[in-house]
């Protein structure tokens, strides 16, 4: 079976670029995703789903070259072995239930009845669906469509699983589930792939993030990786202390600290630094001479700050 | 490998038959396949129905047959009675004010018609019933040149251009491509599909045909003509034309489907040189599916069947190919097409915005 392959390794673009006509969908595109949870962030027409499709084979690159755990997309008899999609597209081949969409899928991969029915129910229960799974799709609401697909993405339990919107449509009960899904297939080696727009979710959910504009790579990496990177917008970090105004007068002697502002409650400080580094140092010295601090973090190393801070310049400055 | 293929084409036929056969948008190709039964039934009723009438003729008049030879031209009404007797049906009409006389005699087989103008004998028509080899003829023409070239064509264009266009218009094909399975293997059970529907509905459709045209003869001539003259062998043929028209016009409207954005212009195309066939030159016929399906037609109708004489003169003839070359030759350019259709296949892309 095609599962034997493609066990190993990581999913990578080689300067992948992809026009459609004269149209960019993403551009000179070099990444190397390790096994994980993955998200792609960007605004609409960034490229993630371009991307997604690139990496499925359902797009053809115009130039470089894609490798998904050493299968070309170009060879869906393996590489669908041990990648599953749940694609943006909401539309199913017509008259079937959410069951026999399922299982069809499993049957085209050659499993025989009995294995692909019971895989079938085991993947329609995953996503809580088993009462509808006899209803024909036509008549799901848009949750229950997404369900399937979800059901039918992960049924042959892939190594690789490519999710383009995934928790659009569902309620929150089953995206906490969902959420907890991803998280089980990352921890045990597996590549999540995935786009999103709640960007709360991906940072939750992510062990690393692309971030993408315009059809290029904005950056990649862990989140706090590439937060630190960002040398353009200095560094917020909110420490909880019970002297926040001596603090402040404190840390404004030093030349890296851009901004420091009380907190609301005035049990806080938070402050702006260009060199986090040398703030933290500066802070085991405070606490050493009468400041009690309760805790420090940074406020502004997440998805949604990075975003807005890569991203949400760029969409301003068109 | 073949096992894992056999059993991921049988998945597609599957998922592909239940469309092809029961979709609504698909009944178009039923009232297609039933339109030529019809008319053949038509046909038989018809004959049937004069058939009774000739009897009802031939009981009101007795007249001996080979005293209608002695019937000449100039002949006044009064003669003709004398020698044939009273007719058995008279019809009078006016035409370019001149008085028409039509004395109807029959002898339950043929209808003779004695025409007089002016009181006097111009002509006599006869009208025999219905006969096997008539009737042979006729199905052929029919066949040849609505049947094939029109009923099969169209179905077939109904059946196999959807097989993957209608999929990307309904935005739905992703399904197959997302799916551990060669492209090209999608592209086999699709056909198969395809072939299997098409064939059914268009053989039967042939079978009942051949069962309506004949329903007016008694059962001992069908006999006869079946299992004594051609008639098995006829039938057999046709039965084999009509496959071997859908499998070649089957892979071709494929292939237009999966090359052409609006395949409607290149079907309408290959519509038009299969209907000028019969007015081409000798090497450019056989650069069509419709000659090599003639010349398996177990009957030749005439170049330019029912086409108005001016036109039947650009009719143009050309040796049949022998049976073995033109079914191995069929067989031949419906895989090469199928190959190029499945090499670009494996290049399609899913963008379904733009389709």
């Amino acid at each position: 079976m095609p599962e034997s392959t493609g066990q190993s390794g990581v999913i990578v673009f080689d300067n992948v670029s992809k026009f459609y006509g004269d149209v960019l969908g993403v551009n000179r595109v070099n990444l190397s995703i390790p096994p994980g949870v993955t998200s792609l962030v960007g605004p609409n027409g960034s490229g993630k789903t371009t991307l997604m499709n690139l990496m499925t084979g359902l797009v053809q690159p115009t130039a470089g070259r894609i490798s998904v755990r050493g299968v070309a997309p170009s060879q869906p008899e393996l590489l669908f072995g041990f990648t599953g999609y749940c694609t943006q597209f909401d539309s199913f081949p017509k008259g079937l239930t959410g069951f026999q969409y399922v299982y069809s899928w499993l049957r085209l991969s050659g499993r025989p009845h009995a294995e692909a029915e019971s895989m079938a129910w085991a993947a329609i229960d995953t996503v809580n669906l088993r009462e509808a799974a006899v209803r024909k799709v036509a008549a799901y609401s848009k949750g229950m469509r997404q369900r399937i697909k979800l059901a039918q993405s992960i049924a042959h339990n892939p190594s690789v699983l490519v999710l383009d919107e995934p928790l659009n449509g569902l309620d929150p009960l089953v995206r906490a589930e969902t959420i907890a899904l991803f998280r089980e297939q990352a921890r045990a080696g597996r590549h999540v792939i995935l786009s999103s727009h709640v960007l709360q979710e991906v940072d939750a959910i992510s062990d690393q993030v692309v971030l993408l504009a315009g059809g290029y790579v904005v950056a990649e990496g862990q989140i706090r990786g590439v937060r630190s990177e960002i040398q353009d917008h200095p560094m917020q970090i909110l420490i909880r202390c019970d002297k926040p105004g001596a603090l402040a007068a404190r840390v404004f002697q030093q030349d890296h600290v851009v901004e420091a502002r009380i907190h609301a409650d005035r049990r806080g400080l938070l402050i702006k630094t260009r060199d986090p580094e040398q703030f933290y140092l500066l802070l085991n010295q405070i606490a050493l001479n009468g400041i009690e601090i309760e805790s420090v973090a940074p406020a502004d190393d997440d998805v949604n700050s990075v975003y807005e801070y890569l991203i949400g310049s760029e969409e301003a400055t068109k | 490998m073949i096992s894992l293929w056999s059993r991921q084409i049988l998945a597609v036929l599957r998922l592909e038959m239940r469309k092809t056969f029961f979709a609504r948008r698909g009944l178009w190709i039923y009232l297609l396949a039933l339109a030529p039964v019809v008319l053949f039934a038509a046909h038989s009723i018809d004959v049937m129905q004069q058939r009774a009438q000739r009897q009802q003729r031939a009981a009101a008049c007795s007249f001996s047959p080979e005293r209608m030879a002695e019937i000449k031209p100039g002949m006044t009404r009064e003669q003709v009675i004398a020698m044939l007797g009273q007719p058995a049906h008279r019809d009078m009409r006016r035409r370019r004010r001149e008085a028409h006389e039509f004395l109807w005699y029959s002898d339950a087989q043929t209808d003779f018609i004695i025409h007089l103008t002016g009181g006097e004998v111009t002509g006599i028509n006869r009208r025999e019933s219905s006969n096997l080899s008539e009737d042979s003829l006729v199905f052929a023409g029919v066949f040849q040149f609505f049947y094939l070239r029109l009923a099969v064509f169209f179905g077939c264009l109904g059946v196999f251009m959807n097989l993957f266009r209608g999929e990307l218009l309904d935005k739905s094909l992703h399904f197959y491509f997302l799916a551990p399975v060669r492209r090209e293997v999608v592209l086999a059970g699709k056909f198969l599909a395809g072939l299997i529907a098409t064939v059914l509905i268009f053989s039967l459709s042939t079978v009942l045909q051949l069962w309506a045209l004949s329903w007016h003869f008694d059962s001992n001539s069908i006999q006869q003509y079946l299992w004594q003259g051609n008639g098995a062998h006829h039938v057999a043929a046709y039965i084999g034309v009509t496959a071997l028209a859908c499998i070649g016009y089957g892979s071709v409207l494929l292939a237009a489907g999966i090359f052409f954005r609006n395949p409607i212009v290149p079907a309408a195309l290959v519509l038009i040189w299969e209907s000028a066939n019969w007015i081409l030159p000798a090497a450019l016929k056989k650069i069509s599916i419709i000659f090599y399906l003639q010349s398996l037609s177990p009957i030749v109708a005439p170049a330019g069947y029912n086409v108005p004489p001016p036109l039947a003169l650009l009719a143009s003839t050309a040796a049949a190919t022998p049976a073995y070359l033109a079914i191995t030759g069929l067989l031949l350019m419906s895989l090469v097409v199928l190959t190029i259709a499945a090499l670009k296949l494996r290049r399609l892309e899913i963008n379904y915005s733009t389709d």
